[in-house]
């Protein structure tokens, strides 16, 4: 049996089973950051985490934001309602993430997120604590969101099982918006059946997000599998040998690989960035300060030092996006950048659309090892933009993927990210299933284990 | 001179524009609302599309090309009202556009464009605190911009009156409110006067402008390109202290929403009064604008024309409905509306009595005179008031006035009583 899922429900757990989660996680969460908010299950099923992006009703969900402290939804995000209405799953808390999603490595937010395999090195970003919760606990599953490579990015450093759907499956009602035309709620787990299981229960068109499809997801298993070569360029040469050897053992289980050049996927970078700071430099011009999480106190200054005092409380990734997509947007630029990048957006989707028709796509998933936390502090903006390569083209493009060790380095795991066409989000889940009957995974902590 | 308008009206569709709270104005503030009209972080908008056919019938009456697809943006900026500090509306993909409206038979003002976006919350402002009152948010709108187009006030007051008239048969509440800015220049500069409610307050803030304008120009002075606010108290326009500058809104699309294609949404069936009336004024030979005023904003009139233009003669019809609009009788079945055009068909005046008996389908009583009395009161007020005699040697309408007089003190018929008075006055003048 490959689901923890199922095998859970199968066993009898003891009676203080979720006593002891509780407190085993409570412990290391001190250590790792993991959580922004544990709570002890009232439910009899799987523990569950969810993002702190993603709204849960009456449970304060602030995006890891101090601008957020004190919201408390008085709604559920569509995703949860429709795992709590299955009634398998007991909802064990909001994961901790960068400010709002801006980050690869999960440090941008008052608690920096740790890497349980290595504490002294990053966890990945910006669904962090998604990642490291699905590492702790032998019984799990995490909701988790990617605009750019949120979901691939913690996963692989974390050693876990990381889905972001075709853009549109999944809801995206009650998500805290980064960048509403890239942002993706998908699923971590320890193993891809789970996550098959966990996108059959939230898919589908919503009528409270009318970007929200119910287009019919399809499982085409392809055997050519396509590696671009401008994507491999920028990976350490240390991952590159594994990866070299993971595609020659792909190579003996029947699959084909050709490689490609793509010029033009370089433009996914900027072109990612520029809408994605955009889109967010709007969705953050609500934080005004006097309706919900921090409240400034001095109402009779004029609306403008009003606000100003209260925006204060964002922190410094949050402030540069706010800045630079508020100058995208200006009249004297907004075609320049912004229409041009949306034009190159629909450029690639045509181009990678048509490699994806027969094959996969398939490269490392991050061109770095988990660096330490000391180093991340220390890289400059463009450097950490950099990092998100290898995930921002298929983000960009609103593709299926899917991210999953293959092997490991010393304690660190080396993951490899799988591409699929267009609603071919089985698809992707499946390759990784297949994967997995090859692969045992490592795991360092198992808490929950029966 | 130019004047070009940016009109906002409330659509009459029963939620809000992106979420399903109630329009129904309430007093109480903030009962109508919710997580989406809030901008609470995590909502998200879905389209109305009630508000759809509204805005695409609107469009379509101000003679607009439609657009079969349409999509929406975020107008970024921050003001206390603003609950996302975005507005949610249109710009180049608006659902109207290139339209035009005849104002009378010579002129025409042209629309550049039809667009639907979101009300602002309301701000209610106290000596020195402001309340917000969010029932407002969300609530859809057009609004309606026309080219520079009016060229003087009796223009803008015709342009107002007949786009009221149409708005009307659509089924908008005129008297909520609409909100203008409006364009005017007597010189080169443009002059912005922004944000004025109500249609009054609109021709007044005109007026003045106008005035001022003309002044300074009259004293070769140019007026300065600038944004202006109409003070309704003082009832001028005053310099507003925002900067002019050209606006910088930082557009994106509204990813939250995708494009519609609203080629198969229908159109609200709706009538042209001013084309009816026209059309009736041409059948009847009868003024054109009185039955446009009777029928402008009166459904009831309307229908109570169309329905009996063949059964009465036009006149009496009309005559009818002017006395059924003084007395508001909201409906009139068919009985009381033949009792009613006897009456003044019979030369009677219409008053409460009368109007009474109407309604309740009883033969209206006059105390009728006889033939001989009527004679006996002629003669009796003829020698009452002897200069009568002289006068109608001279004027024969004098006839009307005694007869008139006789009128009024006896419900008698006006007719016969005329015909009588006459008929003694001449006599009297012959004897003499």
């Amino acid at each position: 049996m490959s689901s923890y899922i199922h095998e859970f429900e199968s066993k009898v757990k003891p009676k203080d089973y979720y006593d002891k989660v509780y407190e085993e996680l409570s412990k290391v969460n001190s250590r790792l950051n993991a959580f922004n908010v544990i709570i002890k299950p009232e439910q009899d099923g799987v523990p569950l985490s969810i993002k702190d992006n993603i709204c849960v009703k009456g449970v304060e969900s602030t995006a890891s934001s101090k601008i957020l402290r004190g919201y408390i939804p008085p709604f559920n995000a569509t995703v949860v309602d429709r795992i709590f209405k299955t009634k398998r799953f007991s909802f064990l808390g909001k994961t901790n993430m960068d400010e709002f999603g801006f980050g690869s490595f999960g440090i941008n937010c008052s608690k920096p997120a740790r890497n349980p395999l290595d504490e002294d090195r990053v966890a990945g970003g910006s669904s962090s604590g998604a990642a490291i919760a699905t590492a702790l606990l032998k019984y799990h599953v995490a909701i988790a969101e990617s605009t750019g490579g949120s979901i691939s990015s913690p996963a692989a450093f974390c050693g876990v099982i990381g889905f972001t759907p075709t853009y549109s499956v999944i809801s995206r009602y009650g998500l805290i918006d980064y960048a509403n035309s890239l942002d993706k709620i998908g699923v971590m787990a320890r193993s891809a059946d789970d996550i098959r299981i966990m996108l059959d229960i939230t898919k589908g068109k919503d009528p409270r997000d009318p970007t929200s499809t119910n287009t019919k997801i399809t499982d085409l298993h392809h055997k050519k599998l396509v590696v671009i070569d401008e994507l491999l360029d920028k990976v350490d040469d240390k991952i590159m040998s594994q990866f070299n050897m993971f595609i020659d053992k792909l190579k003996g289980l029947g699959y084909t690989v050709e490689n490609i050049s793509l010029k033009e996927i370089e433009l996914s970078i900027p072109a990612y960035y520029l809408i994605a700071m955009a889109e967010a430099s709007t969705n953050l011009a609500k934080f005004t300060g006097f309706k919900y999480g921090f409240k400034a106190e001095d109402f009779s200054k004029p609306y403008n030092d009003f606000f100003t005092e209260a925006r204060e409380e964002f922190g410094t990734e949050a402030k540069r996006r706010i800045i630079l997509g508020t100058f995208i947007r200006s009249a004297s630029v907004r075609d320049k950048y912004y229409s041009k990048s949306l034009i190159i957006r629909g450029e690639l989707i045509d181009r990678l659309s048509k490699i994806l028709k027969d094959a996969f796509i398939i490269s490392p998933t991050m061109p770095i090892l988990p660096p330490k936390i000391s180093e991340a502090d220390s890289m400059s903006p463009v450097q950490n933009y950099a990092a998100d390569i290898l995930t921002i083209p298929a983000n960009l493009c609103g593709l299926p993927h899917i991210s999953f060790p293959y092997s490991y380095s010393g304690s660190l795991p080396l993951s490899a990210q799988i591409v699929g066409s267009q609603f071919n989000d089985y698809g992707v889940i499946s390759f990784a299933s297949e994967w997995e009957k090859n692969f045992k995974y490592k795991f360092k902590y198992n808490i929950g284990e029966i | 001179m130019k004047i070009g308008l940016e009109i906002h009206v409330a659509l009459p569709t029963k939620s809000k524009l992106f979420c399903n709270c109630s329009t129904e104005p309430i007093e109480e503030p903030n009962v109508n609302i919710c997580p989406i009209c809030m901008g609470f972080p995590g909502s998200k908008p879905s389209l109305n599309e009630e508000a759809i056919v509204i805005a695409k019938s609107i469009a379509k009456t101000l003679n607009c090309k439609i657009r079969d697809k349409i999509s929406f943006v975020r107008k970024v900026y921050f003001y206390p009202d603003l609950p996302k500090s975005f507005q949610i509306t249109q710009l180049q993909e608006s659902i109207g556009f290139d339209g035009a409206l005849e104002i009378d038979n010579e002129k025409t003002i042209a629309i550049r464009r039809v667009q639907i976006e979101e009300d602002p919350a309301k701000i209610i402002r106290g000596e020195n605190y402001s309340l917000l009152d969010f029932n407002r948010s969300g609530i859809p709108l057009v609004e309606i911009v026309t080219e520079p187009d009016i060229q003087s006030e009796d223009e803008l007051k015709s342009f107002i009156f007949t786009l009221k008239a149409l708005l009307y048969y659509l089924g908008i509440d005129i008297d909520r409110e609409i909100k203008s800015d409006l364009n005017i220049s007597l010189g080169k500069e443009r002059v912005e006067i922004k944000n004025i409610t109500g249609t009054k307050n609109l021709i007044e803030a005109a007026r003045y402008e106008i005035d001022r304008q003309t002044r300074l120009i009259n004293k070769g002075m140019e007026p300065v390109k600038e944004t202006r606010s109409y003070d309704e108290k003082e009832r001028v326009t005053k310099t507003s202290r925002e900067k002019e500058s050209d606006e910088e809104y930082g557009y994106i699309y509204e990813p939250d929403l995708p494009e519609y294609n609203i080629e198969n949404y229908s159109i609200k069936g709706t009538i042209d009064p001013i084309k009816k009336a026209r059309e009736l004024s041409d059948k009847y030979s009868y003024s054109s604008k009185t039955i446009l005023e009777a029928i402008a904003f009166d459904r009831h009139a309307l229908d109570l024309i169309e329905k009996n233009q063949d059964k009465y003669h036009f006149d009496s019809l009309m005559q009818a409905v002017t006395e059924i609009k003084r007395f508001k009788l909201n409906e009139i079945d068919d009985t009381s509306l033949r009792i009613l055009i006897e009456e003044i068909e019979g030369g009677f005046q219409i008053d409460e009595d009368t109007i009474k008996s109407i309604v309740k389908h009883e033969k209206v009583r006059h105390d009728e005179l006889e033939s001989s009395r009527i004679d006996d009161e002629i003669r009796k007020f003829i020698d009452e008031n002897p200069e009568v005699l002289k006068r109608y040697v001279k004027n024969k309408k004098l006839a009307d006035y005694v007869a008139g007089e006789i009128i009024k003190r006896y419900k008698s018929k006006p007719k016969e009583v005329l015909k009588r008075t006459i008929e003694i006055l001449n006599s009297m003048i012959n004897q003499n």
